[in-house]
């Protein structure tokens, strides 16, 4: 028995090696075969796989309707841009008011500025999350909404550290496949691993049914807090990782419109569903682009068509409309797509299969 | 000033007002080990809003609750129930999407020793605690019968099922006190009749004491040791099932002036 269990533990272990070494590998071709543009949408998508993660952990899995994420991410962007840009063009960007010491003569590496980002943006999570959620739904909402906005103010007018409105320019493009990848593994990893752990069913206990939770003994603030913060932290990383990646930031980014972004990936996935939202992230950043025919000026059956600006929103829109329509809770609602489901739909099969041939 | 030692849980003069209405007022009770005691009394008695009191979700506005000589009075639910206090609602409220397992591993949450980091690693100590909470969770499902339907949603459950399972949830946390919210509601005579016996089988298997509200008479005067009888948040009567059933107050409050026959 014991035996048999280390057995399978060692096939899994080297399978998922193998599947790390494979992924890696192919993340490694496609690094030097394919153009830049495709590139950098699959950073994207594994940027946003990431924050989607975030945001559904707090408003899928603990129920935590929040809407501040767009802040932790520019928490993030800003602390990661203002650790790894160099003392140079930090003074050149800086020209109405100089940097305040010592962030104008520090840069530091990739990786311990993205922890810092994490570690910054987890606690501003906390900070903002502690009170908030003392309310309930839609009042949580509006109020974690509010936050958001607050930050993004204070981002614009504190100019001797943010730059102000001018935001950011010459960050050092660090991110690349691999960073943005094993964040978005990382994020998958503490996803399925927080979710089906004790932790994770305290959560999903919150979510059904707060006062019968509490009756079981599941502390709240605590509980609520663990999904803020974690929550937090990935949008920071994720932050971070973005404003490396397009090099330019300024706070009128991190506005309404991308909290909805993100939520609209969780939610068309499935609110409680880690293949979901994995699925939808990717799905709708790429349609994202591939929509931008959309808005160009062409011409259809001999008739010249203006291009529209927006018109990848309108699209968007119908398509949300389509799924709460169809499917109320998401693709994934909150089933989740992994080897079991394989191994079951192939035993259904190998059963219908079989009763044919009886 | 409890009279006898060993008394698990004791309320003393405990008051609840709501502005001007006295939902409760001056409960006593003093539960000994192992006892199964009854709460009765018509709707609106303040039935429910003693076990709210009790279990912490409503802080009293006059009394002291105490467990094992500790006074608990005003501490939030989670606190309690980790000091030993379980409940069932009196309208079910179990984890809808959650599995019926996953229902009573909740419960477990609150005994749990790994942290957080350790739960995120598959440390050894989490993956023996967990199999154990694996374990007792499926104990527990068989004990009151629902070790077949493990892995269906709890809502998908029927009625009576859901309120086993809620019986079973609130055995996870390894309580010393057991209230029990018309545990009855809803059921079947056949269903009660099980139901009856789980009760009794549960205060002898995991050695606690039940509170019990009930509407249904047989399922109270069958089971109960002592009944307390509120009505308009008193007190009006206390005693053994035989006394509480000739009891000229109890019968004047639950049947109105003078009636005996109710059908």
């Amino acid at each position: 028995m014991a035996g048999n269990q280390s057995n399978n533990f060692m096939r899994k272990a080297v399978l998922a090696v193998a599947g790390l070494v494979l992924f890696y590998l192919c993340l490694y071709w496609i690094n030097t075969q394919w153009d830049a543009y495709k590139v950098r949408i699959l950073n994207l998508c594994a940027i946003y796989i990431g924050i989607t993660l975030g945001l559904n952990l707090c408003n899928g899995f603990a129920g935590q309707f929040s809407l501040g994420i767009a802040g932790f991410m520019a928490v993030g962007a800003y602390t990661t841009a203002l650790l790894t840009m160099s003392p140079q063009i930090k003074r050149a960007v800086y020209f109405i008011e100089p940097l305040i010491s010592p962030l104008n003569s520090i840069q530091w590496g990739f990786l311990p500025s993205l922890i810092v980002a994490g570690l910054v943006s987890g606690l501003v999570g906390f900070a903002v999350g502690a009170p908030a959620i003392r309310f309930r739904d839609d009042y949580l909402g509006i109020s974690t909404l509010g936050f958001a906005e607050i930050i993004r103010v204070v981002f614009t007018n504190t100019t001797h550290i943010t730059n102000g409105a001018l935001g950011l320019k010459g960050i050092p493009p660090h991110t690349n496949l691999y960073w943005s990848w094993t964040f978005a593994l990382l994020c998958v990893f503490v996803m399925v691993r927080l979710t089906n752990s004790s932790y994770g069913r305290a959560l999903k206990a919150i979510r059904d049914d707060e006062v019968a939770a509490e009756a079981m003994g599941v502390n709240l603030f605590y509980h609520k807090c663990l999904a803020f913060v974690v929550s937090a932290t990935m949008a920071g990383i994720g932050g971070g990782l973005l404003g490396n990646l397009i090099t330019t930031i300024d706070p009128n980014m991190f506005r309404f419109p991308l909290t909805f972004t993100v939520l609209m990936m969780a939610v068309l996935g499935g609110l409680g569903s880690i293949t979901g939202s994995v699925i939808s992230a990717t799905v709708i950043t790429i349609a994202m682009e591939a929509l931008r025919v959309l808005e160009e000026p062409r011409v259809v059956l001999g008739i010249f068509l203006p291009g529209i600006p927006g018109m990848r929103m309108v699209v968007f829109s119908i398509a949300l409309m389509l799924v709460i329509l169809f499917y109320p809770k998401g693709f994934m609602g909150d089933r989740e797509l992994g080897l079991d489901s394989f191994r079951n739909l192939a035993a259904r099969f190998r059963r219908t299969f079989s009763h044919k041939q009886v | 000033m409890s009279k006898n030692n060993d008394s698990v849980l004791v309320c003393e003069n405990i008051g609840m007002q709501f502005g001007g209405l006295a939902a409760v007022r001056n409960f006593d009770i003093s539960i000994p080990n192992r006892a199964l005691y009854g709460l009765i009394g018509p709707n609106g008695a303040g039935k429910t809003t003693v076990f709210n009191i009790i279990s912490g979700v409503l802080s009293p506005t006059a009394g002291r609750v105490k467990l094992f000589g500790e006074d608990i009075t005003g501490l939030t639910p989670d606190e309690i129930a980790k000091r030993g206090v379980a409940r069932t609602f009196q309208n079910i409220r179990l984890f809808r999407d959650l599995t019926v397992l996953d229902n009573v591993l909740v419960g477990h949450h609150l005994r749990r020793k790994a942290t957080l980091g350790e739960a995120l690693l598959a440390l050894p100590r989490y993956r023996k605690e967990e199999s154990g909470m694996m374990h007792t969770s499926r104990e527990l499902l068989e004990a009151v019968g629902l070790k077949d339907v493990a892995h269906y949603r709890a809502s998908a459950l029927p009625y009576g099922q859901q309120r086993r399972l809620e019986i079973a949830r609130a055995l996870a946390t390894k309580p010393k006190v057991l209230l029990l919210d018309e545990p009855a509601a809803g059921m079947n005579p056949a269903e009660t009749e099980q139901l009856m016996q789980l009760i009794l089988d549960i205060r002898d298997r995991f050695n606690l004491s039940i509170l019990l509200i009930e509407h249904e008479m047989k399922v109270v005067m069958n089971i109960c040791e002592h009944i307390t009888v509120l009505d308009h948040g008193e007190i009006i009567a206390e005693g053994t099932p035989s006394e509480i059933q000739s009891n000229e107050r109890v019968i004047k409050a639950y049947l109105g002036g003078g009636t005996i026959a109710r059908h």
